[in-house]
This record gives structure tokens, C-alpha cells and sequence, in this order.
């Protein structure tokens, strides 16, 4: 009996399942960060508006690039709902605390579809998320150096105004 | 000519030999289906709500109405037949697996 499922599928089926689980954690991250511009840009911090609506425009991309992939190699990408996002924060630094816990969280989820794919030798897949693997050790360091920012420099007074000054540079 | 693939108490799959495609009985009926098809077949079975039908005020009937193939077919099931099409589906793809396995 010729495999019917290997020669429309080239991933394996249960690793599909975690890339769409995937696509929605993306995209959630990605209305997040939409919260969080919104956010900042009420409460007159120009540049951390602009980070975040760039943060929201890159997790979509993200999404994308796994959507692509599934239905690339034969499998069903499926567009996801988004619920339970917040747009209610305290201060500038609890955004950034909050978009690096979402960052160790995309991270963690990552590893864990490399560590299926390793176990069920889906060696396509494994490679296709190398790339996000290195991406995400990106955004987390990126999430680090702006809280940096407020170590070194507080959140009393003229600080804030200086640190949303400071935002564009954090990702350099 | 088709291989059989798997069977439930309820449903059975099957591989077409020449057709490139799959057969999956249902309620006295044949569904012919292509891969993607399959694929949006398990996705619907793995999304039904299986607590609900043992709760009273989610699912007060125990009925689940399953449509297939961009509607062409509808199937209402009870909670004996969904139980068992959750199997069916997670048997269908475990069999394919193991046959990648073997053939590796």
C-alpha cells in the first residue's frame, strides 16, 4: 500500500497541530502589542507606540511565515480567533514586563515543537524553526534592554520622557 | 480497489489504491474525500466539545451535527458515535504513522 498521507504531507500530522496552535499564539502576541501601542500612544509616548506597533506588525509576519509553511508542505493552516487581550497597564515599565513575559512564553512554546519534531523525526519542520528560534532569543533581549533602561534611570520625573527617547535604540 | 485503514465500532477508513484519495463510511454512507478533506475532517472531530455532551446546559440533547466535504454531507451524531469518531480519527492518522515508520 503506497503512503497516501507521506505523499501529501510532508510534515508530520501532529506537529501541524502545534504550529497551529502556534499561528494563534502569534497572533494574539501580535493584538497584544496592539494593546500596548494603543497604550502608549494615550499616554503621549511617541516612541514606545511606534516599537510596539512595529512588535505587532512582526509577530503577524511571524504567523504568516508558519501559515505559509503548513500549507506549503501539504498540511491546513487555520486562521485563528483572538480573545482576552488587555488594554489596562499601570506604567510604561509594566509593558515592557509584560512583552517580555509574552516573548519567554512564544520561546517556550517554540522549543517545545523542536523538541516534538525531534521525537518524531520531523527533521523539515525542525529546520524550518531554527529560524524563529534565533528570532526569539532576539526579541527577548530586546524586551531586557528596554527594563535596563528603567534600572539605570528610574521612572521618577523627566526619567520616563527620557527613556521613551531611548526605546528606538533598544533592538541596535 | 481500496486497503482498509482503519475501523471503529462505528466508522471505517479506507486508502484508494489508484485514486489517490480516501473512503470513509459513515452512517451507511461512503465519503470520498482528498487528503485536505481528511485533514478538515480530523480537525472538525479533534474541535468537538466532548465534556459538553456531559453537561447539561452545554449540550442538553447530546447531539453533534458534523458536516463534510464544503457541506455536501451532514451527519448527526450522539455521544456514543462521537466518542468513537474521536478514536476513528486518532486511529486513521496513527496507522498512516506507523506505516511511515515501517517503510522508513
Amino acid at each position: 500500500m503506497k503512503d497516501l498521507v507521506r505523499q501529501k504531507l510532508s510534515i508530520n500530522v501532529d506537529v501541524m497541530d502545534m504550529l497551529n496552535e502556534q499561528i494563534a499564539r502569534e497572533a494574539h502576541s501580535s493584538s497584544i502589542y496592539l494593546a500596548m501601542a494603543s497604550w502608549c500612544d494615550h499616554s503621549a509616548l511617541n516612541n514606545s507606540a511606534h516599537f510596539f506597533y512595529e512588535q505587532a506588525k512582526e509577530e503577524r509576519e511571524h504567523m504568516m511565515k508558519i501559515f505559509k509553511f503548513i500549507n506549503d508542505n501539504g498540511g491546513m493552516a487555520y486562521s485563528p480567533e483572538v480573545s482576552n487581550i488587555t488594554h489596562e497597564y499601570n506604567s510604561l515599565e509594566e509593558v515592557f514586563e509584560s512583552a517580555l513575559e509574552q516573548e519567554i512564553g512564544i520561546t517556550k512554546s517554540i522549543h517545545n515543537i523542536v523538541l516534538k519534531c525531534r521525537k518524531v523525526n520531523d527533521l523539515t519542520t525542525e529546520n524550518f524553526l531554527q529560524w524563529f528560534i534565533k528570532e526569539q532569543m532576539e526579541e527577548e533581549q530586546t524586551m531586557r534592554n528596554a527594563l535596563d533602561l528603567f534600572e539605570l534611570m528610574g521612572t521618577e520625573g523627566i526619567a520616563l520622557k527620557l527613556i521613551d527617547e531611548r526605546i528606538p535604540g533598544i533592538s541596535e | 480497489m481500496a486497503t482498509v485503514l482503519f475501523k471503529s465500532r462505528f466508522y471505517s477508513a479506507y486508502q484508494s489504491e489508484k485514486g489517490r484519495c480516501f473512503f470513509v463510511d459513515i452512517q451507511q454512507k461512503r465519503v470520498k474525500m482528498s487528503f485536505c478533506q481528511l485533514l478538515a475532517f480530523r480537525q472538525k472531530v479533534i474541535t468537538m466539545d466532548l465534556d459538553a455532551h456531559f453537561n447539561g446546559d452545554l449540550n442538553r440533547h447530546g447531539i453533534e451535527i458534523l458536516t463534510l466535504c464544503n457541506r455536501e454531507h451532514l451527519f448527526i451524531l450522539d455521544t456514543l458515535e462521537v466518542i468513537d469518531l474521536k478514536m476513528f480519527v486518532q486511529g486513521i492518522f496513527t496507522m498512516s504513522e506507523l506505516h511511515t515508520m515501517v517503510t522508513v
